[in-house]
C-alpha cells in the first residue's frame, strides 16, 4: 500500500524514483515483447547470419595471426600453440592409461587382502 | 494546476537539510554497495571437500561428512553438473546450499567437476564424457566409498550425460537416478529459444567450432541471457537496487551473480554434437544416438528415476524432459514438477522448502542397504 503511494508521489530527493516508476509500469510488457521477439524465426535467422558473417570475416585475420605467430615461434626455437596442444593431448592419453593401471593395482591389492592366508 | 499540486506536495513533506544530507549519504553508500556486488566475488562453494580423483581438467570431489558414520545412508550420491558452467551452484553459499542440506541428512556426497576445457580439448565430445571420464570417476568413487550401489544426480547437460551413462551401463551399480531440468527430447522444434535458434538453417555449429575450437563461455552466457533479455540484462540489476538495503537479499544476489559470472567455454566437439545430434536430429529419443559405436537404448535404463521439471524453465522447457518417462525401462519412476526456473528450483530462495525436501525424501526411501 505504502509502496504504491510512494510510486505515485514525486520525490525530488529520490533520484531513482522516476526511473523506478517508469520501470514498474513498463517492465512486464517490455519483457514479454522482447521474449516473444527473440523467439521469432526472423531473430533466429538474423542471429545465425550475423554470427556466420562475423566468423567468415574474422577468420582470415585470425588465420594470418596464427600463421605469423607460428613462424615467429619457430624462428625463436620455441614451441607453437599446436605443439603444446598436441603434447597436452598425449598427456591426457597417458593420464588415462595411468588411471587404468592405478585401478588395476588397487583391485589387485584388494583381492590379495581378501584372500585367506595360511 | 499541476505545478501548484506538485509544489504543495513538496512543501508538505519538505525535509530538513540534515535529512537531505542523510538521504544523499545513504544513496552514495547504496551505490557503492551496488558497485561492489557487480565487481567482486562472493565466497561460494565453501563446504569442506577433498579431491579424490583427477583426469585432465576433471576432478572428483568428496564432501566431508558431517554426521557420524552409523547415521549415514549406505547408498552414496554422485552429482554430475553441466559441462558449460561451474558446479558451485550446488553448494552456493553457507546456509543456502544443497550440498550442506544433503550432508546434514546423512548422505555421502561426491561431485564431478568437468573443469574448464583448453584448446587441446576442442575435440572432446559426449562419447568422452559418458564413456571415458564418467566410468573412470565412478570406478574411483566406488573404490573410495566402498559402495557397490549408488545414486546419481544429473543437472541440465549433466542430466543428459547421466541418462546416457545409465542406459549404456545399467549394471554398474546405479540404483537411483535423479534428473534435474534434463534436456532430452527435442521433437518440438518450436519449444524454447535454443531449439528455435539452433534448428534454423542459418545457424551452423560446424562453422562455429571450426573457427573457434571451443565455444567461448561468453557466447553461451549471452545466448542464455538473450532468452529473457529484459530480466537478465535489466531486471536482475534493478531488483538488486530495490533491495540494496536488505542484507539477506543482497548476499543471495551476490552469491548467484558470482556463479553466473564464472563462465567457462564448452568443448567444441560436445557443442557440435549437442546442436546437430540432439537439438536438430533428436537422436536420443529416436533411439539412434551412438556413443563409441554403442547405441543408447533408453529402455535399458533400469534405475529408479526421479525426473525434476521446472515449470517456468526457459532453457530446458518442460516438454524436453517429460517424454523420457515413457522411454526408459525403469519400473519405479516419478515426475516432480516444481514452480520456478532452470536454476531457481535448486538454488533459488524457495529451493530449501520446495525442491530439496522432495528430493531427499525420494532418495531416503531408496537409499537403504
Amino acid at each position: 500500500m505504502s509502496q504504491s503511494k510512494d510510486n505515485q508521489t514525486f520525490d525530488p530527493f529520490d533520484p531513482t524514483g522516476m526511473l523506478k516508476q517508469m520501470r514498474d509500469s513498463n517492465m512486464e510488457s517490455w519483457s514479454k515483447i522482447m521474449t516473444d521477439f527473440v523467439n521469432t524465426e526472423a531473430y533466429a535467422e538474423s542471429t545465425g547470419a550475423m554470427l556466420d558473417a562475423w566468423l567468415t570475416t574474422s577468420g582470415p585475420f585470425r588465420k594470418a595471426m596464427e600463421s605469423a605467430m607460428s613462424q615467429a615461434m619457430a624462428q625463436l626455437n620455441m614451441p607453437t600453440r599446436d605443439d603444446i596442444t598436441r603434447l597436452a593431448e598425449r598427456l591426457t592419453n597417458i593420464e588415462m592409461r595411468l588411471d587404468d593401471l592405478d585401478a588395476q593395482l588397487s583391485e589387485g591389492a584388494r583381492s590379495n587382502d581378501t584372500q585367506p592366508t595360511n | 494546476m499541476t505545478t501548484k499540486e506538485s509544489t504543495q506536495t513538496v512543501d508538505a513533506g519538505m525535509p530538513s537539510f540534515t535529512e537531505v544530507c542523510q538521504n544523499w549519504h545513504r544513496a552514495a553508500e547504496n551505490l557503492d554497495r551496488f558497485n561492489r556486488m557487480l565487481t567482486t566475488d562472493a565466497k561460494i562453494a565453501q563446504t569442506p571437500k577433498e579431491v579424490v580423483w583427477t583426469l585432465n581438467k576433471a576432478k572428483l570431489y568428496h564432501y566431508i561428512p558431517v554426521v557420524p558414520e552409523q547415521d549415514r545412508k549406505p547408498v552414496p550420491l554422485f552429482m554430475v553438473f553441466a559441462i558449460m558452467n561451474r558446479p558451485h551452484v550446488l553448494d552456493l553459499r553457507p546456509g543456502h546450499s544443497f550440498v550442506e542440506y544433503m550432508l546434514r541428512h546423512g548422505y555421502e556426497l561426491y561431485l564431478m567437476d568437468w573443469g574448464e576445457p583448453g584448446p587441446e580439448d576442442k575435440n572432446m565430445c559426449f562419447d568422452d564424457y559418458v564413456l571415458e571420464y564418467l566410468p573412470r570417476a565412478i570406478r574411483k568413487f566406488k573404490s573410495v566409498s566402498g559402495a557397490q550401489e549408488f545414486s546419481m544426480l544429473g543437472w541440465c547437460l549433466g542430466a543428459l550425460i547421466s541418462t546416457m551413462y545409465a542406459a549404456l551401463r545399467p549394471d554398474d551399480g546405479l540404483k537411483n537416478l535423479l534428473l534435474l531440468t534434463a534436456p532430452l527430447d527435442f521433437s518440438d522444434q518450436e519449444a524454447g529459444g535454443f531449439t528455435r535458434w539452433s534448428s534454423n538453417p542459418a545457424f551452423n555449429a560446424d562453422t562455429i567450432v571450426e573457427k573457434m575450437g571451443n565455444v567461448p563461455g561468453e557466447m553461451i552466457d549471452s545466448g542464455a541471457k538473450m532468452l529473457k533479455p529484459i530480466e537478465n540484462y535489466f531486471g536482475s540489476y534493478s531488483m538488486l537496487w530495490d533491495k540494496i538495503e536488505n542484507p539477506g537479499t543482497v548476499e543471495a544476489w551476490h552469491a548467484m551473480n558470482t556463479w553466473v559470472r564464472d563462465i567457462i567455454p564448452m568443448a567444441g566437439g560436445a557443442y557440435k554434437q549437442l546442436i546437430n545430434e540432439f537439438y536438430k536430429e533428436n537422436k536420443l529419443m529416436k533411439g539412434t544416438m551412438q556413443l563409441r559405436g554403442e547405441t543408447v537404448d533408453l529402455k535399458k535404463l533400469k534405475a529408479n528415476l526421479l525426473n525434476v521439471i521446472a515449470e517456468a524453465d526457459h532453457i530446458t522447457p518442460p516438454c524436453q524432459s517429460e517424454a523420457v518417462m515413457d522411454a526408459v525401462g525403469s519400473e519405479d519412476k516419478e515426475v516432480l514438477r516444481v514452480r520456478g526456473g532452470h536454476i531457481g528450483i535448486m538454488a533459488g530462495r524457495g529451493a530449501e522448502k520446495n525442491t530439496w525436501p522432495h528430493i531427499e525424501a525420494w532418495l531416503a526411501e531408496r537409499s537403504g542397504s
